[in-house]
């Protein structure tokens, strides 16, 4: 068997975790170097944007790395997308790094190390490489999840995580063991060939393969009832790692969904598209329900993107070309959306020191253009028309409708009302009540910092922009999803 | 030889105590340990497959392999962790880690 060692295949993910490296041992040997703390954001800012480089160089390959990483159209969207992230990710938070995590140093590698996963799992062409990058994103985040400084949840949430993620993880390889044994191979390919040759006898070891793939899968994705982790992994996080999680993690978990319920598990469809519809309707409605008693910022994000996966869920049970390319457009909106808002309360955080939903009084006056930010963010996620979300959503439940799954959409659109209410008690918060004044003039204006700007500007423009015309993000998604039903 | 079916119910048997373990016990170190009898149970499997159905290919063996290293790093990894919450809270009982709820 001739194997393909082009190792110029894997160059973003080379540069990035090349990056990972040198910002550790850069880190390491700050004192004996004299370098600066700055000089840590740099380093990665500057690996990233070559990685970024490589990746649209590669972005007309069509090609595979020793049978283990598929290069195509579709990985190109998602190194794009992840790379992007963790640009903008570093950007608006390294002020808050740098003030409330422990060791920084490893936290800018594992957040790289976390990209080089998730660019991995967008990649995979085989069950093995696959497992290994959902474990190189899952431990670079458990460790992440603890770095917090002087803050006690932090350390309780990373346990949680840690614990109940490791099941996960063994109820996922347990469910791939099955399907390897009853496929014969861990290579897509292969697998869907032997699916979809109609030669496989033995159902229930299938069927049992299945149920446990997707359970370990909607833990990673925060399913109900996979979900119990969620709530207190985004809360005790710093809140950089929140965001993380609730975008390059939920995008890397459907990167797979997609590759392997579009690609191997497909000639299967009538044995997982109930399970799967099933969940996506308790995961809306519990998410949104959830929400609603929440007073935690974090928290309630965290609620509202379970909410989220409800809706992308949908896509992967109507399985086709069409729906598939929705979902990429909404995972592109989702992202820029949720950071725009993570962004902006990493720079309340900057200044407050607060994240309770009731602190967030009277934000349009002491600093309208954050409450302008985050009512859009919020807005948008609700799906208000001339913001992301809106044509995100609307093309998402149109493709669903158009694939014959007018029930699950009657339903997304009820919990999508529903999120309207707990989005709107934040934005009455912001700009109905007067601002607190406890002494330290935390009722005058402020300002944020120049990479504050610069990073809750961009998603702005980015929300507004999907908004009004989306057409680009169409055709790039458009055009990511082809090689998987070619 | 011995038939497939007795690997299996092994492995069977060794993820249902780990998955009973991870439900019943209340030290963070007892769970971790469960957690990697499950892995001993897919690894078994893995193997299993590989020797009976898969003879010209060694993906399932070597997929054990990663099965047990990878486990053995996410043991270390969590054993960290709960460090961490031992020395804030004394006790290494997940009942402890009570701050977080709904």
């Amino acid at each position: 068997m001739d194997l393909n060692f082009r190792y110029e295949l894997l160059a973003p993910e080379i540069a990035v975790a090349v990056t990972a490296v040198l910002v550790m041992f850069a880190d390491a040997f700050r004192n004996e170097l004299n370098l600066k703390r700055n000089l840590l954001p740099q380093i990665s800012l500057l690996g990233l944007a070559v990685a970024l480089v490589f990746s649209l160089m590669l972005g007309n390959v069509s090609d595979d790395f020793a049978r283990l990483v598929q290069i195509d159209e579709f990985t190109t969207f998602f190194r794009v997308l992840f790379i992007a992230v963790t640009l903008i990710l570093i950007i608006g938070s390294h002020e808050y790094i740098d003030r409330h995590v422990n060791h920084i140093g490893e936290f800018y590698g594992l957040l790289l190390f976390s990209t080089v996963g998730a660019m991995l799992m967008a990649g995979a062409r085989d069950l093995i490489t696959a497992y290994l990058a959902i474990e190189v994103l899952s431990f670079s985040l458990y460790v992440a999840v603890s770095l917090s400084k002087n803050d006690p949840r932090s350390g309780e949430a990373a346990l949680k995580y840690v614990l109940l993620g490791g099941v996960a993880s063994a109820m996922l390889l347990y469910g791939l063991s099955f399907i390897y044994g009853v496929t014969g191979s861990t290579q897509y390919s292969e697998i869907s060939a032997a699916l979809s040759a109609g030669n496989v006898d033995f159902e229930t070891a299938l069927i049992l393969g299945l149920v446990l793939v997707i359970a370990g899968l909607g833990f990673k994705a925060s399913a109900v009832p996979f979900h119990m982790w969620t709530p207190d992994a985004y809360e005790g996080a710093p809140i950089p790692i929140t965001a993380y999680l609730s975008a390059t993690s939920k995008a890397a978990t459907f990167a797979l969904f997609l590759r392997w319920f579009a690609g191997p598990l497909l000639p299967a469809i009538d044995h997982w598209q109930w399970i799967l519809a099933l969940l996506s309707v308790i995961t809306m409605v519990v998410g949104n329900l959830v929400a609603l008693q929440q007073h935690n910022i974090k928290r309630l994000l965290a609620y509202s993107s379970i909410g989220q996966v409800g809706f992308m869920l949908m896509c992967i049970t109507a399985i086709s070309e069409q729906t598939g390319s929705a979902l990429l457009l909404h995972l592109v909106g989702y992202l820029i959306t949720n950071l725009a808002i993570f962004m902006a309360i990493i720079a309340f955080y900057n200044r407050t020191g607060k994240e309770e939903i009731n602190q967030f009084k009277g934000l349009a006056q002491t600093n309208p253009y954050l409450a302008l930010v985050i009512t859009s963010g919020l807005f948008s996620l609700a799906g208000m028309p001339l913001l992301a979300g809106f044509v995100t959503k609307f093309i998402l439940f149109q493709s669903v409708v158009s694939a014959g799954y007018l029930w699950l959409v009657i339903v997304a659109l009820v919990a999508s009302t529903v999120s309207l209410y707990y989005y709107l008690q934040v934005i009455k918060q912001m700009y109905l009540y007067q601002p607190e004044d406890d002494g330290n003039g935390s009722n005058h204006r402020w300002n944020l910092t120049v990479t504050g700007y610069l990073s809750t500007g961009i998603l702005f423009i980015g929300v507004v922009w999907v908004g009004v015309y989306a057409t680009p993000f169409y055709e790039f998604a458009d055009k990511a999803i082809a090689p998987l039903f070619a | 030889m011995i038939p497939l079916e007795n690997f299996l119910i092994l492995s069977g048997f060794l993820f249902a105590v780990g998955l009973y373990g991870v439900l019943a016990r209340r030290s963070a170190i007892l769970i971790l340990m469960s957690v990697e009898l499950m892995l001993a149970g897919v690894a078994i499997n893995f193997a299993a497959f590989a020797a009976y159905l898969d003879v010209d290919g060694f993906s399932g063996m070597i997929f054990a392999l990663f099965v047990i290293t990878v486990a053995a790093a996410e043991v270390g990894l969590a054993l960290g962790i709960v460090l961490r919450l031992f020395r804030e809270r004394r006790t290494s009982y997940v009942d402890a880690a009570n701050t977080l709820k709904w």
